[in-house]
């Protein structure tokens, strides 16, 4: 029975579990869902990493290439991400180019990146005026089921921490281009910015990482990214409006979240060999 | 060609590092002798006929109907499967119901990056895993829908395509999808009189895009019916002779029968979990 | 004739310097600049210029149709070029912050379109645009749950918070931020937020844009008091 309400009405579905401050996944309100990471498991990639949060699944890739810089920039490289929603991972997603909610999440991610300038364009020069690296960093979800952004922004740090890039060489007189694929360099990570999403439900409740069933009855959603004792970016975009305490309850509970994400991130690391 | 509005995009022309490494250390194309150590093993260790271990695991997409993701080594395919639905055009309908697949390199899953569309050699990929599955699927059972199967090549260490068969063949039985049989897939290179079983990338490789010229060279993938001891599909690129064709895919059925117990083991295991979830 | 003036680069730096960092820029607009649209206005704050014209409540496509609540969709045009993700983004937030202060339950299986076109972007590009789009709405009679109105500060270098910033502040601050409030509770609609900052910062940026915020209330209710009694 208990199926059919979840199905036919969701909404009061929920509100009798949150009447008694739990999910309907067992969870309480401010309860994460355990989170798998898994730090270069694609060994053609420069750079890769898989997480899951309880179903969600993003794997994330950098492949870098080599690029002639921009003439008014000649220091700086290029930072690439694009997010993938493809109809692999849900329903609701259609084949062809990526729909609104993709570009949407590309670009945050690479409001990020520049943002919490956890990766500076500079650092990813080889020779000024000619030559620079192109960081191609693709997030591709798996398994949509709610709270994707989150689940990117682990990925893309941790897969951007993994990056290991061939030592290239441009010979000053000749211009010739000399790669020494058995010497590595990382990449200069600086930090390392965590977000935290929470929905609002029935215009007063919020709830901290919500799955897709969640996401489709919020009323509106925050996202607070966070960086050591930072605060990289707050977006809110549109959606119930929130009073200044509740706003505020939220950064704090990010703020902790965001430590317990980077020691997870900074224990798979060690971790891996490589 | 018009730029991309709606990905970020990054500088129009760019090239891999690798193509910049000492002439020494690589040439353009892998020479076959490379793949080979003395004594007929290969360089990971395999001899001729050995397949790879293989990982295969049911329901890893909690959204989809079905799915499965597939390990054989270093070549990791996920696939999931829709259905069956409604059809979006209305000029599509029909009363057999109709089975499409999509397929995708994801960017990285190969040394030269991809591009994100989708080119022409995945589009032939599509279609042949859809020829492998059509025969198998009862499609005269869903009228006036349509079942989508969606794969991905999260890395390609070779033989992707009979681990994308495989993959879309756990993930329709996962979905619950009535087929006649099971279809399995196994792949074997030619190359002269050497037959590999479930080649890498590095062997696939150095056959079909060799600097030397070999008489015989070529790969074979078979998707083969077990129960019903039929082919539903094979497709073949190189050029050898009728009898090695012939003889390649003999031991393409002999791999086949050898996976089937780890499909049907799969396939068991998810039907136990899935009784024990409903029973809670 | 009409007569021109040429404005210098300097006497305009100039000019922005003495005007106290605690104030919006001068503000204008125009209702219903555009005759074929149900509503749209014009909305200008200092030299950033932004046009929102409203259609609805009307037919809506069978594939968009929400069967208990209006359909809200904006549409945001960059100055040149197809829209790229950046503007997308743009668009999402102000579709969302629209959605909320419309009242979609009254017109449900209706669409209410907004097309934003960009007209000049010199600072403070997002909040003139979530203005201009409420104005338009105000000028459509779109009935509406509260007002909107958003404000953007910058904090420079230094830890100084500069109101309503011009492009040349916003390129050199090292946050920008971005706050709509309803003219209801003067909760938080939308915060965005661009840049690095530090708790008390966000506090202080707050403070003082609720503050501003009235500004842009008063001012809607001048405008359109005016333009009513024009009509009547």
């Amino acid at each position: 029975m208990a199926e059919e309400i979840r199905i036919v009405q969701p909404k009061e579905y929920y509100k009798r579990f949150l009447e008694k401050d739990v999910r309907p996944d067992n969870r309480e309100l401010a309860e994460f869902r355990p989170v798998v990471l898994n730090i270069g498991c694609v060994t053609t990639a420069e750079g890769s990493a898989l997480i899951k949060i309880g179903n969600t699944t993003v794997i994330c890739g950098v492949k870098a290439e080599l690029a002639k810089p921009d003439a008014d920039q000649p220091k700086d490289g290029f930072i690439v991400p694009n997010v993938e929603l493809p109809p692999l991972c849900s329903s609701n997603f259609r084949p062809g180019p990526p729909g609104e909610q993709a570009q949407v999440l590309s670009q945050t991610m690479a409001d990020v990146i520049a943002d919490s300038q956890c990766l500076l364009s500079e650092s990813l020069c080889i020779c000024p005026g000619k030559l620079v690296w192109v960081l191609h960093i693709d997030l591709v979800c798996l398994d949509y089921d709610g709270n994707v952004m989150d689940a990117c922004m682990v990925a893309l740090v941790s897969a951007l921490r993994n990056t290991v890039l061939p030592k290239v060489t441009v010979d000053e007189e000749t211009g010739d281009i000399q790669t020494d694929p058995t010497t590595r360099v990382p990449l200069q990570v600086t930090c390392c910015p965590v977000a935290t999403t929470f929905i609002v439900f029935d215009n007063k409740l919020l709830l901290v990482d919500p799955t897709r069933e969640e996401e489709s009855m919020a009323t509106g959603a925050v996202t607070i990214v966070t960086e050591g004792d930072n605060l990289c970016s707050i977006y809110k975009p549109g959606g119930t409006p929130l009073t200044e305490n509740q706003i505020d309850n939220c950064i704090e509970r990010a703020f902790t979240h965001g430590r317990e994400v980077c020691r997870l991130i900074e224990d798979t690391l060690l971790s891996v060999d490589r | 060609m018009p730029r991309d509005s709606r990905r970020l995009t990054g500088p129009e022309e760019c090239f891999s590092p690798y193509d910049f490494c000492c002439s020494a250390e690589k040439k353009p194309g892998v020479a076959i002798s490379d793949c080979m150590e003395v004594d007929n093993a290969r360089t990971d260790g395999r001899i001729s006929s050995q397949l790879r271990p293989v990982f295969l695991r049911a329901g890893v997409v909690s959204q989809a109907r079905g799915s499965a993701y597939i390990e054989l080594n270093q070549t990791k395919v996920i696939c999931s499967v829709y259905g069956p639905r409604e059809v979006l055009r209305r000029e599509d309908f029909s009363l057999k119901g109709q089975l499409t697949c999509d397929f995708k390199f994801l960017t990285f899953s190969c040394k030269q990056r991809r591009m994100h569309q989708q080119d022409e050699h995945e589009k032939d990929m599509a279609v042949r895993i859809l020829e492998a599955m059509e025969s198998s699927v009862c499609l005269h059972k869903y009228p006036k829908s349509q079942i989508n199967i969606y794969v991905m090549v999260l890395q390609n260490d070779g033989s992707a395509l009979s681990a994308a068969i495989l993959a879309s063949c756990v993930a329709l039985a996962s979905a619950g999808i009535e087929m006649y049989d099971l279809v399995l897939a196994s792949s074997v290179a030619i190359c002269g009189t050497q037959m590999l079983t479930d080649p890498t990338a590095q062997e696939e490789d150095a056959i079909l895009d060799s600097s030397e010229k070999v008489e015989s060279a070529g790969i074979t993938t078979m998707a083969f019916l077990p129960s019903v001891n039929q082919v539903s599909a094979v497709s073949f690129d190189g050029q050898v002779s009728l009898d090695t064709l012939k003889q390649s895919q003999q031991v393409c059925i002999e791999n086949c029968q050898k996976i089937y117990q780890v499909v049907r083991q799969c396939l068991v295991t998810y039907a136990m979990e899935k009784r024990k979830l409903k029973g809670r | 004739m009409a007569a021109f003036t040429v404005v210098k680069k300097e006497d305009l730096e100039a000019q922005q310097k003495e005007e106290s960092v605690q104030s919006l820029r001068c503000i204008t607009s125009e209702l219903g600049p555009l005759t074929q649209p149900d509503g749209s206005a014009v909305f200008t704050q200092g030299d950033t210029t932004a046009l929102a014209a409203v259609y609805g409540p009307a037919d809506v496509k069978i594939s968009k149709e929400l069967i208990d609540r209006a359909t809200v969709e904006v549409i945001y045009k960059p100055k040149v070029g197809l829209p790229r993700p950046v503007d997308r983004k743009l668009e999402r937030i102000i579709k969302n912050t629209l959605e909320a202060a419309i009242m979609a339950l009254n017109h449900p299986r209706s669409l209410i379109s907004i097309v934003i076109q960009e007209t000049e972007s010199l600072g403070a590009n997002l909040a003139c645009c979530v203005n201009a789009a409420c104005m338009a709405l105000l000028d459509a009679a779109v009935s509406m749950n509260f007002m909107v109105a958003a404000v953007s500060a910058a904090v420079t270098d230094k830890g100084e918070i500069i109101l309503d910033p011009v492009s040349r502040v916003e390129d050199e601050a090292r946050a920008v931020l971005t706050f709509v409030f309803d003219s209801v509770d003067k909760n938080i609609v939308t915060v965005i937020t661009s840049g690095q900052f530090s708790q008390d910062e966000y506090k202080k940026c707050l403070y003082l844009t609720k503050q501003a915020c009235d500004n842009v209330f008063s001012f809607y209710k001048d405008s359109l008091s005016k333009k009513l009694l024009k009509s009547a």
